[in-house]
């Protein structure tokens, strides 16, 4: 308990030198030190630093039903007149989580061609990605005389939702920080839970709406006939055809299948038009191209309608055919919604729309006062400590604090080491370690007094106050440790870094108290030789 | 000379007073599970759901304004803010459907249940912003948690709560012996139970940090038992022929200092926080320093009256079962 042969003191030198030089960056700016040695600081909270907190959700039905609603156009073109084979009238309607196929024509015997639909259905089928066994993508079954239900069982859908997860994840963060520059954090949570974190001073409303649209973009044809127009109005609408409106354009109607789609556009940006208004540039890709090429020729003089999830952001008058793919949207637009608008289009279409089910926000300037709270706080409860050991046990005292001081440089350096993230309830964590910190010292040097009043020099004192005190502080230490791990398995934000610091200041507590105030109290009785020890 | 805060060798009779301990336990347990009942617990948004909006008070911005410019009916209410300046606080739940407008009506209703919050808060705001005058900046936070999430979270945290307290169960149950292990853990329900009760009481926000608050509770008091019953193991067996009465009296009167010291300067560091870590932080002290008064005394008069009804049992585990830890010098 009394030696400390060189190995062990260089062993506690290290570990002071490893603290102080990671813990370093957060008082002094280490931006000119060389290399090897940590520059940066603890990360901040978003309730330290300011910021919003999104907790999204996409919905598995919701993501079912979208890839039920894509099978049906494959479907459609199975069953329609291919390679010499006839077409199968049918009629296909997503239902929940089941696609219906309803065949519609009979033969003159009143039969219907189920066995030929099923057949050239069933050959759409894919194997799930990566599945043992080859399971299929969809179940597909006959449910009655006309009817094909078209189903995903659940070992596709697990592949589906990774995926459809995947895919939304890049969506948003293609959408809310384009330029891929921002400190936005974007992390996946369960199998269809995207976390988003934005330090700083965001706009909440602004990442809300960005991220709130499906970005379906479509280029459809608009039909100007008078008279179909007055119909629709009546509540006739032609059809293959269906109403929208839009801010500029007012109601128009416009054909349900679209010239160009979202998935035919290469890039956007928000760009200025002659009047240096803000509008959206779009280059369409070499197939997007063409196919506008085809339209703009074939139907000049009517209008196109830019669609963009169900409104119409623009109708332009086709006046000549338009090769080469560049569009562009001009309007009304600040350079905000354009900038915005650019990003939606170019990032495409979410595979489902996302759920907010937890938002937080923090000012940048409460964020700012809870930090200057916490350190008022934990520097007043530090030195209220440091009078009450020094008060209670003279000099043992002094070396208590001397290693208090020392386990706070090792909580920071270590909270910075790991890189883990200091929130509020976390300073208050470390607050509280330095009042229970000095719990390990306290059972020590009660247990020298103890041993002292038996009749002890003061040196067998010291080893048996330590000896005896061990598995106590263990105990004690290792049942509060179980209580912060539970904290940071289950708890989360704030809790988490609460639970953080509590654990880490419970490992370095125990080292403090343990190791340095014993190596500080053996050096001071070996240097000085004390007959009575002052306790 | 070095201040003498405590006599070096008391000799307190813990263990007659266990009766008036019990009993005032029982009272208390009895009124914790009836404010539980009656009054229940104020839970904050993490658990109940719905949002919180805090504003910086202003001339123009004040508990009336806020009030009387809100189109759903809201809690809102004054509070200090972390530079003791006053704040404005609005609490509001998800509006009713037929205020929420044709938009709201066409969702799917598997999606209402979200969105609904989410469409009153952006009502509230906008029409905030519009009234007030104010901007995105005047919104010192703004805290939304939908029905899905806050019933989740306030699961786990229950769940953090059973699982920290079976895990405690075990380790003392390894350490010690069952009595030890029966006793620790009753002394933490009901530090648990009697909190809970203070926070229905007083009607104070039950949150998640609350949930942090009372693990850490768990984990002091347990700290606390753990140094009694270390003591009153190794006192057992020094003293074989002591009635089990006086070595459990022994043994807390020898911790006594410790504890008290302990205590002394937890309560320093935590007072610290309540008068100056901000209010975010007031809640959790609260629960904090209350904890470490509660824990003091349950480790004395539940979890060692508690080992002293139960016998203990001297010859199971022997002392060397330290040994296992010596490695670590």
């Amino acid at each position: 308990m009394l030696q400390f042969p060189p190995w062990k003191i260089c062993l506690i030198l290290g570990i002071m030198l490893w603290g102080t030089l990671m813990a370093l960056p957060n008082v002094v700016n280490m931006s000119g030190a060389p290399t090897g040695i940590p520059k940066q600081g603890v990360n901040l909270g978003l309730d330290l630093q300011g910021g919003v907190y999104l907790m999204m959700e996409i919905n598995p039905d919701e993501v079912v039903a979208n890839r039920l609603e894509v099978f049906a156009i494959d479907v459609r073109n199975a069953l329609g007149n291919k390679d010499g084979k006839p077409l199968i009238g049918h009629l296909s309607t997503v239902e929940g989580r089941t696609l219906n196929v309803e065949l519609t024509r009979p033969d003159a015997d009143g039969n219907f061609p189920m066995d030929e639909a099923l057949t050239r259905i069933r050959k759409l089928n894919g194997s799930v990605e990566g599945a043992i066994g080859g399971a299929k993508t969809y179940e597909i079954e006959s449910a009655g005389p006309a009817l094909i239900k078209v189903s995903v069982p659940s070992t596709s859908e697990e592949t589906l939702m990774k995926d459809a997860l995947g895919k939304t994840m890049t969506i948003v963060r293609r959408r809310v920080d384009p330029e891929g520059v921002s400190e936005i954090s974007i992390t996946p949570q369960g199998n269809n839970r995207i976390i988003l974190e934005a330090p700083g001073e965001p706009d909440a409303t602004r990442l809300k709406n960005l991220l709130s649209r499906d970005g379906k973009m479509t280029f459809n044809l608009v039909e100007n006939s008078p008279s179909a127009i007055a119909a629709a109005e009546k509540g006739v609408v032609k059809p293959g055809y269906r109403l929208l409106s839009g801010p500029q354009t007012g109601q128009l109607l416009v054909r349900n299948i679209p010239e160009v789609t979202g998935a035919d556009i290469a890039t956007a940006s928000q760009g200025y038009d002659d009047g240096n208004r803000p509008q959206i540039n779009f280059r369409l890709n070499g197939n997007g191209a063409s196919k506008f090429y085809q339209t703009t020729r074939n139907n000049s003089g009517k209008l196109f309608a830019i669609v963009l999830d169900d409104t119409i952001m623009s109708a332009p008058r086709i006046n000549e055919p338009i090769p080469g793919g560049s569009v562009r949207i001009t309007g009304d637009f600040t350079l905000e919604e354009a900038q915005d608008l650019a990003a939606i289009i170019e990032a495409g279409e979410m595979p489902a729309k996302v759920q907010f089910l937890d938002q937080r926000t923090v000012s940048a300037t409460l964020g700012q006062d809870s930090i200057r709270a916490g350190v008022r706080a934990s520097l007043i409860g530090l030195s209220l400590v440091a009078i009450f050991m020094i008060l209670a046990y003279g000099l043992m005292g002094i070396f208590a604090v001397g290693s208090l001081a020392a386990n706070i440089i090792l909580i920071i350096g270590a909270l910075s080491g790991l890189g883990a993230t200091l929130t509020l309830p976390g300073i208050a964590g470390i607050i509280l370690t330095i009042g229970m910190a000095v719990d390990a010292n306290v059972l020590v040097f009660e247990r020298i007094r103890e041993e002292q009043r038996a009749g002890r020099s003061p040196l067998t004192a010291v080893q048996a106050g330590y000896e005896r005190a061990l598995s106590t502080i263990l105990d004690a230490n290792i049942t509060t440790f179980i209580a912060a791990a539970i904290l940071y398995l289950l708890g989360s934000g704030p809790v988490k870094g609460f639970a953080v610091t509590l654990a880490i200041g419970i490992v370095t507590s125990v080292f403090t108290a343990f190791v340095l105030t014993r190596w500080f109290t053996v050096m001071w009785l070996k240097g000085v030789k004390p007959k009575k020890f002052a306790l | 000379m070095l201040l003498r805060y405590w006599p070096e060798s008391t000799n307190l009779k813990f263990m007659n007073l266990r009766m008036g301990g019990a009993l005032l336990s029982v009272i208390m347990i009895t009124a914790s599970i009836f404010f539980l009942g009656t009054r229940g617990l104020n839970l904050g948004v993490d658990f109940a759901g719905g949002t919180v909006m805090e504003l910086q008070q202003t001339e123009t911005v004040t508990v009336e304004t806020v009030r009387a410019a809100l189109p759903f009916n809201a809690e809102v209410n004054t509070a200090v803010g972390t530079d003791a300046r006053p704040i404005v606080v609005a609490k509001f739940g998800a509006a009713d459907p037929a205020e929420l407008g044709e938009e709201f009506a066409h969702l799917a209703p598997a999606a209402q249940a979200e969105r609904a919050q989410q469409m009153t808060n952006d009502i509230v705001a906008r029409t905030l912003k519009e009234k007030l005058g104010l901007t995105d900046e005047d919104f010192l936070r703004d805290d939304s948690v939908g029905p899905k999430v806050s019933g989740e979270l306030f699961r786990s945290g229950i769940l953090a709560l059973v699982v920290a307290l079976a895990l405690m169960l075990a380790y003392i149950w390894f350490r010690f012996e069952w009595q030890f292990s029966v006793g620790a853990v009753a002394a933490l329900a009901h530090d648990v139970i009697i909190t809970l009760g203070v926070f229905s009481l007083l009607q104070l926000e039950f949150n998640l940090t609350t949930i942090a608050a009372l693990l850490t509770i768990i984990g002091y008091s347990m700290n606390d038992t753990v140094v009694v019953f270390d003591r009153v193991r190794e006192e057992r067996r020094k003293y074989k022929k002591m009635p089990d009465r006086q070595v459990i009296d022994q043994s807390l009167n020898s911790t006594l200092s410790r504890t008290l010291l302990t205590s002394g300067t937890t309560l320093l560091a935590l007072f610290a926080i309540f008068f100056l870590g901000g209010p975010v932080l007031r809640g959790m002290s609260f629960a904090l320093i209350w904890g470490i008064f509660i824990g003091t005394y349950s480790s004395i008069f539940i979890a060692s009256a508690i080992v002293l009804s139960l016998g203990m049992d001297l010859n199971k585990k022997p002392a060397e079962e330290v040994t296992g830890f010596q490695g670590i010098r």
